[in-house]
Protein backbone atom coordinates (compact mmCIF):
# COMPACT_ATOMS: atom_id res chain seq x y z
CA UNK A 1 0.00 0.00 0.00
CA UNK A 2 1.29 3.46 -1.24
CA UNK A 3 1.08 6.05 0.75
CA UNK A 4 -0.91 9.05 -0.19
CA UNK A 5 0.37 12.25 0.40
CA UNK A 6 -0.74 16.18 0.29
CA UNK A 7 0.22 18.47 -2.66
CA UNK A 8 1.56 20.81 0.02
CA UNK A 9 3.86 17.88 1.58
CA UNK A 10 4.65 17.26 -2.32
CA UNK A 11 5.82 20.65 -2.77
CA UNK A 12 7.80 20.63 0.41
CA UNK A 13 9.55 17.69 -0.49
CA UNK A 14 10.70 19.37 -3.89
CA UNK A 15 11.45 22.50 -2.62
CA UNK A 16 13.66 20.97 0.12
CA UNK A 17 15.52 19.10 -2.50
CA UNK A 18 15.73 22.52 -4.32
CA UNK A 19 17.35 24.35 -1.06
CA UNK A 20 19.50 21.61 -0.41
CA UNK A 21 20.91 21.57 -4.06
CA UNK A 22 24.34 24.02 -4.45
CA UNK A 23 24.45 24.72 -8.17
CA UNK A 24 20.74 25.91 -8.27
CA UNK A 25 21.30 28.18 -5.16
CA UNK A 26 23.57 30.50 -6.71
CA UNK A 27 23.41 30.36 -10.43
CA UNK A 28 23.84 32.11 -13.50
CA UNK A 29 21.33 31.94 -16.84
CA UNK A 30 21.14 33.51 -19.99
CA UNK A 31 18.49 34.35 -22.06
CA UNK A 32 16.46 36.82 -23.17
CA UNK A 33 13.73 39.00 -22.00
CA UNK A 34 10.19 38.34 -22.11
CA UNK A 35 6.76 39.09 -20.47
CA UNK A 36 8.47 42.25 -18.03
CA UNK A 37 6.43 43.75 -15.31
CA UNK A 38 7.65 46.14 -13.17
CA UNK A 39 5.14 45.46 -10.79
CA UNK A 40 4.04 48.64 -8.38
CA UNK A 41 5.45 46.59 -5.19
CA UNK A 42 8.90 47.45 -6.70
CA UNK A 43 9.00 43.69 -7.48
CA UNK A 44 9.69 42.74 -11.15
CA UNK A 45 8.24 39.91 -12.95
CA UNK A 46 9.71 38.37 -16.05
CA UNK A 47 10.09 35.48 -18.48
CA UNK A 48 13.78 34.10 -19.37
CA UNK A 49 13.67 32.18 -22.60
CA UNK A 50 15.63 30.59 -25.30
CA UNK A 51 14.63 28.55 -28.42
CA UNK A 52 14.39 25.46 -26.50
CA UNK A 53 12.38 26.53 -23.51
CA UNK A 54 11.06 28.84 -21.08
CA UNK A 55 11.70 30.22 -17.15
CA UNK A 56 10.02 32.29 -15.06
CA UNK A 57 12.05 34.63 -12.91
CA UNK A 58 11.63 37.48 -10.33
CA UNK A 59 13.57 40.00 -9.28
CA UNK A 60 12.48 41.57 -5.51
CA UNK A 61 12.54 44.91 -4.90
CA UNK A 62 14.94 44.20 -2.39
CA UNK A 63 17.63 43.33 -5.11
CA UNK A 64 17.06 45.87 -7.00
CA UNK A 65 20.32 47.55 -6.88
CA UNK A 66 21.39 44.67 -8.92
CA UNK A 67 19.80 46.08 -11.79
CA UNK A 68 21.64 49.01 -13.27
CA UNK A 69 19.15 49.52 -16.79
CA UNK A 70 15.59 49.23 -17.15
CA UNK A 71 14.81 45.76 -18.26
CA UNK A 72 12.65 45.49 -21.45
CA UNK A 73 11.68 43.17 -23.78
CA UNK A 74 14.08 41.13 -26.16
CA UNK A 75 17.22 42.01 -24.14
CA UNK A 76 20.00 39.44 -24.14
CA UNK A 77 20.84 38.77 -20.24
CA UNK A 78 22.69 36.83 -18.03
CA UNK A 79 20.26 36.55 -14.52
CA UNK A 80 22.44 35.68 -11.28
CA UNK A 81 20.20 34.41 -8.67
CA UNK A 82 18.60 30.83 -7.28
CA UNK A 83 16.40 28.29 -8.55
CA UNK A 84 13.73 27.77 -6.07
CA UNK A 85 10.34 26.64 -5.54
CA UNK A 86 6.77 28.42 -5.23
CA UNK A 87 5.51 25.99 -3.25
CA UNK A 88 1.58 27.65 -3.73
CA UNK A 89 1.61 27.66 -6.87
CA UNK A 90 3.98 24.17 -7.26
CA UNK A 91 5.88 26.18 -9.75
CA UNK A 92 9.66 26.57 -9.79
CA UNK A 93 11.66 30.19 -10.72
CA UNK A 94 14.56 31.74 -11.07
CA UNK A 95 15.07 34.38 -8.15
CA UNK A 96 16.86 37.30 -9.67
CA UNK A 97 19.60 39.01 -7.60
CA UNK A 98 21.51 40.70 -10.31
CA UNK A 99 20.54 41.05 -14.06
CA UNK A 100 23.45 42.11 -16.08
CA UNK A 101 22.95 42.67 -19.98
CA UNK A 102 24.60 39.34 -21.77
CA UNK A 103 27.81 39.55 -24.10
CA UNK A 104 31.14 41.07 -22.20
CA UNK A 105 31.13 44.02 -24.48
CA UNK A 106 27.50 44.72 -24.71
CA UNK A 107 27.92 47.34 -22.23
CA UNK A 108 30.99 47.95 -23.46
CA UNK A 109 29.76 48.42 -27.07
CA UNK A 110 26.62 51.23 -26.01
CA UNK A 111 29.29 52.58 -24.03
CA UNK A 112 31.30 53.39 -26.98
CA UNK A 113 28.14 54.00 -29.35
CA UNK A 114 27.12 56.41 -27.08
CA UNK A 115 30.68 58.35 -26.42
CA UNK A 116 30.79 58.32 -30.24
CA UNK A 117 27.50 60.00 -30.89
CA UNK A 118 28.48 62.60 -27.90
CA UNK A 119 31.67 63.32 -29.56
CA UNK A 120 30.39 63.99 -32.51
CA UNK A 121 27.72 65.80 -31.66
CA UNK A 122 30.62 68.50 -29.92
CA UNK A 123 29.96 67.87 -25.98
CA UNK A 124 33.21 66.86 -25.40
CA UNK A 125 34.76 70.06 -27.13
CA UNK A 126 37.02 72.48 -24.77
CA UNK A 127 35.36 75.32 -26.15
CA UNK A 128 32.17 74.12 -24.16
CA UNK A 129 34.19 73.88 -20.66
CA UNK A 130 33.70 76.35 -18.31
CA UNK A 131 36.80 77.28 -16.07
CA UNK A 132 36.47 76.45 -12.54
CA UNK A 133 36.42 79.00 -10.25
CA UNK A 134 39.85 79.28 -8.04
CA UNK A 135 37.80 80.83 -5.44
CA UNK A 136 34.23 79.46 -4.58
CA UNK A 137 31.65 80.18 -1.46
CA UNK A 138 29.49 77.54 -1.91
CA UNK A 139 30.43 73.95 -3.09
CA UNK A 140 27.53 71.36 -4.55
CA UNK A 141 28.07 67.66 -4.15
CA UNK A 142 25.62 65.44 -5.98
CA UNK A 143 26.55 61.87 -5.01
CA UNK A 144 25.22 59.38 -2.41
CA UNK A 145 24.94 60.44 1.30
CA UNK A 146 26.91 57.46 3.06
CA UNK A 147 30.23 55.83 1.31
CA UNK A 148 33.81 57.10 1.31
CA UNK A 149 33.07 59.09 -1.48
CA UNK A 150 30.84 61.82 0.21
CA UNK A 151 33.07 61.36 3.15
CA UNK A 152 36.64 62.39 1.46
CA UNK A 153 34.98 65.34 -0.61
CA UNK A 154 33.79 66.87 2.78
CA UNK A 155 37.24 66.25 4.80
CA UNK A 156 39.44 67.14 2.22
CA UNK A 157 37.00 70.37 1.07
CA UNK A 158 36.64 71.30 4.94
CA UNK A 159 40.54 70.57 5.26
CA UNK A 160 41.11 73.14 2.98
CA UNK A 161 38.98 75.78 3.60
CA UNK A 162 36.32 75.51 6.73
CA UNK A 163 34.44 78.37 5.18
CA UNK A 164 33.01 77.39 2.34
CA UNK A 165 29.27 75.96 2.54
CA UNK A 166 28.76 72.37 0.98
CA UNK A 167 25.28 71.43 -0.12
CA UNK A 168 24.86 67.84 -0.67
CA UNK A 169 22.34 66.40 -2.73
CA UNK A 170 22.21 62.86 -1.07
CA UNK A 171 21.62 60.89 -4.83
CA UNK A 172 21.22 57.62 -6.02
CA UNK A 173 24.20 56.76 -7.80
CA UNK A 174 23.81 53.12 -8.94
CA UNK A 175 20.11 51.16 -9.77
CA UNK A 176 17.68 51.66 -12.40
CA UNK A 177 17.03 55.05 -10.07
CA UNK A 178 20.42 56.89 -10.08
CA UNK A 179 19.38 58.47 -13.25
CA UNK A 180 16.89 60.65 -12.47
CA UNK A 181 18.29 61.01 -8.98
CA UNK A 182 21.64 62.39 -10.80
CA UNK A 183 20.40 64.72 -12.80
CA UNK A 184 17.65 66.00 -9.91
CA UNK A 185 21.01 66.68 -8.28
CA UNK A 186 22.41 68.39 -10.74
CA UNK A 187 19.32 70.88 -10.96
CA UNK A 188 19.01 71.68 -7.46
CA UNK A 189 22.29 73.02 -7.56
CA UNK A 190 21.42 75.23 -10.75
CA UNK A 191 18.55 75.97 -8.31
CA UNK A 192 20.69 76.95 -5.31
CA UNK A 193 23.24 78.97 -7.49
CA UNK A 194 26.27 76.92 -5.86
CA UNK A 195 29.60 77.66 -7.36
CA UNK A 196 30.92 74.80 -8.52
CA UNK A 197 29.55 71.06 -8.50
CA UNK A 198 30.74 67.63 -7.68
CA UNK A 199 29.30 64.86 -9.63
CA UNK A 200 30.73 61.46 -8.43
CA UNK A 201 30.39 58.54 -6.61
CA UNK A 202 33.30 56.49 -5.49
CA UNK A 203 34.42 53.12 -7.43
CA UNK A 204 32.40 50.03 -8.09
CA UNK A 205 32.32 47.43 -11.55
CA UNK A 206 31.50 49.39 -15.23
CA UNK A 207 27.48 47.93 -14.21
CA UNK A 208 28.08 49.89 -10.66
CA UNK A 209 29.30 53.27 -12.34
CA UNK A 210 26.92 52.70 -15.48
CA UNK A 211 24.56 55.73 -14.84
CA UNK A 212 27.26 58.08 -15.33
CA UNK A 213 27.37 56.28 -18.78
CA UNK A 214 23.66 57.35 -19.43
CA UNK A 215 23.16 59.87 -22.43
CA UNK A 216 20.25 61.77 -20.12
CA UNK A 217 22.87 62.17 -17.20
CA UNK A 218 25.49 63.46 -19.93
CA UNK A 219 22.95 66.03 -20.89
CA UNK A 220 22.44 67.51 -17.69
CA UNK A 221 25.80 67.77 -16.56
CA UNK A 222 26.39 69.40 -20.10
CA UNK A 223 23.34 71.95 -19.94
CA UNK A 224 24.43 73.01 -16.83
CA UNK A 225 25.40 76.46 -16.15
CA UNK A 226 27.32 75.89 -13.29
CA UNK A 227 30.87 74.32 -13.41
CA UNK A 228 30.97 70.64 -12.91
CA UNK A 229 33.82 68.40 -12.01
CA UNK A 230 33.70 64.83 -12.03
CA UNK A 231 34.87 62.48 -9.89
CA UNK A 232 33.28 58.59 -10.63
CA UNK A 233 35.04 55.72 -9.30
CA UNK A 234 39.01 54.96 -9.54
CA UNK A 235 41.29 57.10 -11.47
CA UNK A 236 41.06 54.02 -14.46
CA UNK A 237 36.93 54.47 -14.58
CA UNK A 238 36.60 56.87 -17.28
CA UNK A 239 32.64 57.53 -18.12
CA UNK A 240 30.84 59.55 -20.42
CA UNK A 241 29.80 62.33 -17.50
CA UNK A 242 33.89 62.43 -17.36
CA UNK A 243 34.28 63.21 -20.95
CA UNK A 244 31.28 65.82 -20.71
CA UNK A 245 32.53 67.43 -17.58
CA UNK A 246 33.63 70.94 -17.34
CA UNK A 247 36.84 68.72 -15.21
CA UNK A 248 37.58 65.21 -14.41
CA UNK A 249 39.14 64.45 -11.20
CA UNK A 250 40.65 61.07 -10.76
CA UNK A 251 39.25 60.38 -7.04
CA UNK A 252 36.28 62.20 -5.24
CA UNK A 253 39.38 63.33 -3.33
CA UNK A 254 41.09 64.93 -6.08
CA UNK A 255 37.90 66.58 -6.84
CA UNK A 256 37.56 68.04 -3.54
CA UNK A 257 41.09 69.67 -4.05
CA UNK A 258 40.54 70.95 -7.43
CA UNK A 259 36.85 72.80 -6.28
CA UNK A 260 38.29 73.83 -3.27
CA UNK A 261 41.09 76.19 -2.64
CA UNK A 262 43.32 76.49 0.61
CA UNK A 263 42.54 79.49 2.56
CA UNK A 264 45.83 79.37 4.46
CA UNK A 265 47.82 79.40 1.55
CA UNK A 266 45.31 82.54 0.14
CA UNK A 267 46.04 84.34 3.89
CA UNK A 268 50.06 83.82 3.37
CA UNK A 269 49.70 85.54 -0.27
CA UNK A 270 47.45 88.73 1.18
CA UNK A 271 49.96 88.95 4.15
CA UNK A 272 52.53 89.13 1.24
CA UNK A 273 50.75 91.38 -0.27
CA UNK A 274 50.39 93.44 2.19
CA UNK A 275 54.26 93.44 3.00
CA UNK A 276 55.31 93.74 -0.24
CA UNK A 277 53.03 97.21 -1.00
CA UNK A 278 54.34 98.24 3.15
CA UNK A 279 57.99 97.74 1.72
CA UNK A 280 57.55 98.93 -1.90
CA UNK A 281 55.96 102.34 -0.48
CA UNK A 282 58.83 103.10 2.14
CA UNK A 283 61.29 102.33 -0.62
CA UNK A 284 59.39 105.46 -2.20
CA UNK A 285 59.41 107.36 1.29
CA UNK A 286 62.93 106.82 1.10
CA UNK A 287 63.86 107.48 -2.06
CA UNK A 288 62.11 110.87 -1.51
CA UNK A 289 63.62 112.06 1.51
CA UNK A 290 66.99 110.89 0.45
CA UNK A 291 66.35 113.43 -2.70
CA UNK A 292 64.85 116.34 -0.58
CA UNK A 293 68.26 115.61 1.36
CA UNK A 294 70.24 116.27 -1.33
CA UNK A 295 68.51 118.72 -3.04
CA UNK A 296 69.10 120.24 0.50
CA UNK A 297 72.77 120.13 0.51
CA UNK A 298 72.87 121.86 -3.22
CA UNK A 299 70.35 124.31 -1.98
CA UNK A 300 72.28 125.59 1.35
CA UNK A 301 75.32 125.39 -1.53
CA UNK A 302 73.59 127.85 -3.72
CA UNK A 303 72.51 129.74 -0.64
CA UNK A 304 73.26 133.49 -0.62
CA UNK A 305 74.57 132.94 3.11
CA UNK A 306 77.19 130.67 1.46
CA UNK A 307 78.49 133.26 -1.09
CA UNK A 308 78.48 135.72 1.68
CA UNK A 309 80.79 133.58 3.96
CA UNK A 310 82.42 132.45 0.88
CA UNK A 311 83.54 136.25 -0.44
CA UNK A 312 84.21 136.95 3.54
CA UNK A 313 86.55 134.02 3.51
CA UNK A 314 88.41 135.03 0.08
CA UNK A 315 88.75 139.24 1.68
CA UNK A 316 90.12 137.63 4.83
CA UNK A 317 92.71 135.22 2.73
CA UNK A 318 93.38 138.32 0.61
CA UNK A 319 93.56 141.01 3.33
CA UNK A 320 96.13 138.38 5.05
CA UNK A 321 98.33 138.37 1.93
CA UNK A 322 98.31 141.59 1.48
CA UNK A 323 99.90 142.33 4.95
CA UNK A 324 102.02 139.52 4.18
CA UNK A 325 103.56 140.96 1.26
CA UNK A 326 103.77 144.44 2.95
CA UNK A 327 105.23 143.09 5.92
CA UNK A 328 107.91 141.59 3.60
CA UNK A 329 108.39 144.70 1.48
CA UNK A 330 108.85 146.98 4.58
CA UNK A 331 111.42 143.55 6.28
CA UNK A 332 113.66 144.00 2.65
CA UNK A 333 113.94 147.61 2.59
CA UNK A 334 114.81 147.97 6.09
CA UNK A 335 117.27 145.74 5.27
CA UNK A 336 118.50 147.37 2.62
CA UNK A 337 118.20 150.66 4.53
CA UNK A 338 120.66 148.85 6.91
CA UNK A 339 123.29 148.12 4.12
CA UNK A 340 123.49 151.87 2.79
CA UNK A 341 123.38 153.45 6.22
CA UNK A 342 126.68 150.61 6.72
CA UNK A 343 128.01 151.55 3.28
CA UNK A 344 127.66 155.61 4.34
CA UNK A 345 129.15 155.47 7.11
CA UNK A 346 132.39 153.87 5.19
CA UNK A 347 131.55 157.04 2.61
CA UNK A 348 131.33 159.71 4.93
CA UNK A 349 133.35 162.27 4.68
CA UNK A 350 133.78 163.66 7.90
CA UNK A 351 135.47 160.96 8.79
CA UNK A 352 138.36 161.57 6.79
CA UNK A 353 138.25 165.15 7.83
CA UNK A 354 139.04 163.73 11.49
CA UNK A 355 142.06 162.49 10.12
CA UNK A 356 143.54 165.70 8.95
CA UNK A 357 141.92 165.48 5.08
CA UNK A 358 139.99 168.98 3.98
CA UNK A 359 137.38 169.14 0.94
CA UNK A 360 137.41 172.49 -0.90
CA UNK A 361 133.96 174.15 -2.52
CA UNK A 362 133.53 177.01 -4.84
CA UNK A 363 131.18 179.71 -3.82
CA UNK A 364 128.62 177.99 -5.17
CA UNK A 365 128.98 174.94 -2.77
CA UNK A 366 130.34 172.39 -5.30
CA UNK A 367 133.25 170.20 -4.33
CA UNK A 368 136.70 170.95 -6.23
CA UNK A 369 137.84 168.16 -7.73
CA UNK A 370 139.82 170.01 -10.18
CA UNK A 371 142.18 172.64 -11.14
CA UNK A 372 139.96 174.03 -13.91
CA UNK A 373 136.83 174.66 -11.84
CA UNK A 374 137.94 177.84 -10.59
CA UNK A 375 139.99 181.05 -11.82
CA UNK A 376 142.39 183.14 -10.09
CA UNK A 377 140.61 185.27 -7.42
CA UNK A 378 137.97 183.28 -7.23
CA UNK A 379 136.37 182.77 -3.50
CA UNK A 380 136.40 179.36 -2.38
CA UNK A 381 135.75 177.32 0.98
CA UNK A 382 137.85 175.00 2.52
CA UNK A 383 135.95 172.26 5.16
CA UNK A 384 138.15 170.76 8.06
CA UNK A 385 137.51 168.97 11.32
CA UNK A 386 136.39 171.48 13.38
CA UNK A 387 135.24 174.57 11.04
CA UNK A 388 135.81 176.09 7.71
CA UNK A 389 137.83 178.69 6.14
CA UNK A 390 136.94 180.86 3.41
CA UNK A 391 140.08 181.60 1.27
CA UNK A 392 140.83 182.89 -2.12
CA UNK A 393 142.54 181.54 -4.90
CA UNK A 394 146.14 182.92 -5.59
CA UNK A 395 147.72 180.52 -7.80
CA UNK A 396 146.80 177.67 -10.15
CA UNK A 397 149.46 174.66 -10.60
CA UNK A 398 148.93 171.78 -12.18
CA UNK A 399 150.36 168.18 -11.07
CA UNK A 400 150.42 164.82 -11.67
CA UNK A 401 150.25 163.05 -8.08
CA UNK A 402 150.52 159.50 -10.03
CA UNK A 403 153.79 158.40 -10.71
CA UNK B 1 34.66 113.27 -6.08
CA UNK B 2 32.62 111.94 -3.20
CA UNK B 3 30.65 110.16 -5.78
CA UNK B 4 33.23 108.84 -7.53
CA UNK B 5 35.03 107.35 -4.60
CA UNK B 6 31.22 105.07 -3.90
CA UNK B 7 31.59 104.48 -7.73
CA UNK B 8 34.88 103.13 -7.04
CA UNK B 9 33.98 101.20 -3.77
CA UNK B 10 30.49 99.51 -5.40
CA UNK B 11 33.04 98.19 -8.15
CA UNK B 12 35.33 96.64 -5.43
CA UNK B 13 32.03 95.18 -4.28
CA UNK B 14 31.91 93.22 -8.06
CA UNK B 15 35.84 92.44 -7.87
CA UNK B 16 36.54 88.74 -7.72
CA UNK B 17 39.21 87.80 -5.26
CA UNK B 18 40.91 86.64 -9.04
CA UNK B 19 40.30 90.05 -10.24
CA UNK B 20 41.39 91.46 -7.23
CA UNK B 21 44.87 89.67 -6.92
CA UNK B 22 45.72 91.14 -10.84
CA UNK B 23 45.04 94.64 -9.72
CA UNK B 24 46.91 94.14 -6.33
CA UNK B 25 49.68 92.32 -8.79
CA UNK B 26 49.69 95.75 -11.05
CA UNK B 27 49.37 98.40 -7.67
CA UNK B 28 52.64 96.37 -6.84
CA UNK B 29 54.44 96.73 -10.07
CA UNK B 30 53.36 100.83 -10.30
CA UNK B 31 55.18 100.84 -6.72
CA UNK B 32 58.22 99.14 -8.23
CA UNK B 33 58.85 101.51 -10.96
CA UNK B 34 61.49 103.87 -10.32
CA UNK B 35 59.46 107.28 -11.50
CA UNK B 36 56.64 106.79 -8.93
CA UNK B 37 55.72 110.07 -7.50
CA UNK B 38 55.33 110.43 -3.60
CA UNK B 39 51.92 111.12 -4.07
CA UNK B 40 50.93 108.31 -6.52
CA UNK B 41 52.84 105.85 -3.95
CA UNK B 42 50.59 107.07 -1.43
CA UNK B 43 47.45 106.72 -3.84
CA UNK B 44 48.61 103.78 -5.26
CA UNK B 45 49.51 101.85 -1.53
CA UNK B 46 45.92 103.25 -0.71
CA UNK B 47 44.27 101.78 -3.53
CA UNK B 48 46.16 98.47 -2.73
CA UNK B 49 45.12 98.68 1.21
CA UNK B 50 41.61 98.97 0.17
CA UNK B 51 41.79 96.02 -2.13
CA UNK B 52 43.02 93.76 0.60
CA UNK B 53 40.55 95.11 2.72
CA UNK B 54 38.09 94.05 -0.31
CA UNK B 55 39.90 90.47 -0.56
CA UNK B 56 39.55 89.73 3.27
CA UNK B 57 35.97 90.69 2.92
CA UNK B 58 35.40 88.39 0.53
CA UNK B 59 37.00 85.69 2.50
CA UNK B 60 33.46 85.54 4.25
CA UNK B 61 35.42 83.26 7.33
CA UNK B 62 32.67 81.64 8.97
CA UNK B 63 32.88 78.26 9.62
CA UNK B 64 30.03 76.28 7.31
CA UNK B 65 28.53 73.14 8.16
CA UNK B 66 27.39 70.76 5.28
CA UNK B 67 23.65 70.88 4.25
CA UNK B 68 21.64 68.07 3.04
CA UNK B 69 19.01 68.70 0.48
CA UNK B 70 16.00 67.05 1.60
CA UNK B 71 12.52 65.83 -0.27
CA UNK B 72 10.94 69.37 -0.14
CA UNK B 73 13.55 70.81 -1.41
CA UNK B 74 15.07 72.30 1.60
CA UNK B 75 18.16 72.51 3.47
CA UNK B 76 18.97 70.37 6.67
CA UNK B 77 21.95 69.84 8.64
CA UNK B 78 23.77 66.97 7.11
Amino acid sequence: MQNVYTVAQVNSYIKNMFTQDFMLQSIRVKGEVSNCKYHSSGHIYFTLKDVKGTISCVMFSSSRSGLTFRLSEGQQVVVSGSVDVYERDGKYQLYARQIQLDGAGALYERYEQLKRELEERGMFASEYKQPIPKYIKTLGVVTAATGAAVRDIINIATRRNPYVQIILYPAIVQGEDAVPSIINGIHAMEHFHVDTIIVGRGGGSIEDLWAFNEEAVAQAIFDCPIPIISAVGHETDTTIADYVADLRAPTPSAAAELAVYDIEQLQNKLSEYNYTMQHMCKRVIQRCRKEAEQYGVRMRYLSPLNTIRMKRTQALSLEEHLQNAVEKQLQSKKHQLALYIEQMKGLSPLDKLSQGYSYVSDAFGRTLSTIEQVELGDAVTIYIKDGQLDAQITKKRKESWEN
Amino acid sequence: MKKKEEMKQERDQELSLEEAFVQIEEVIAHLETEEITLEQSFQEYNRGMQLLKHCNETIDQVEKKVLQINEDGGLDEF
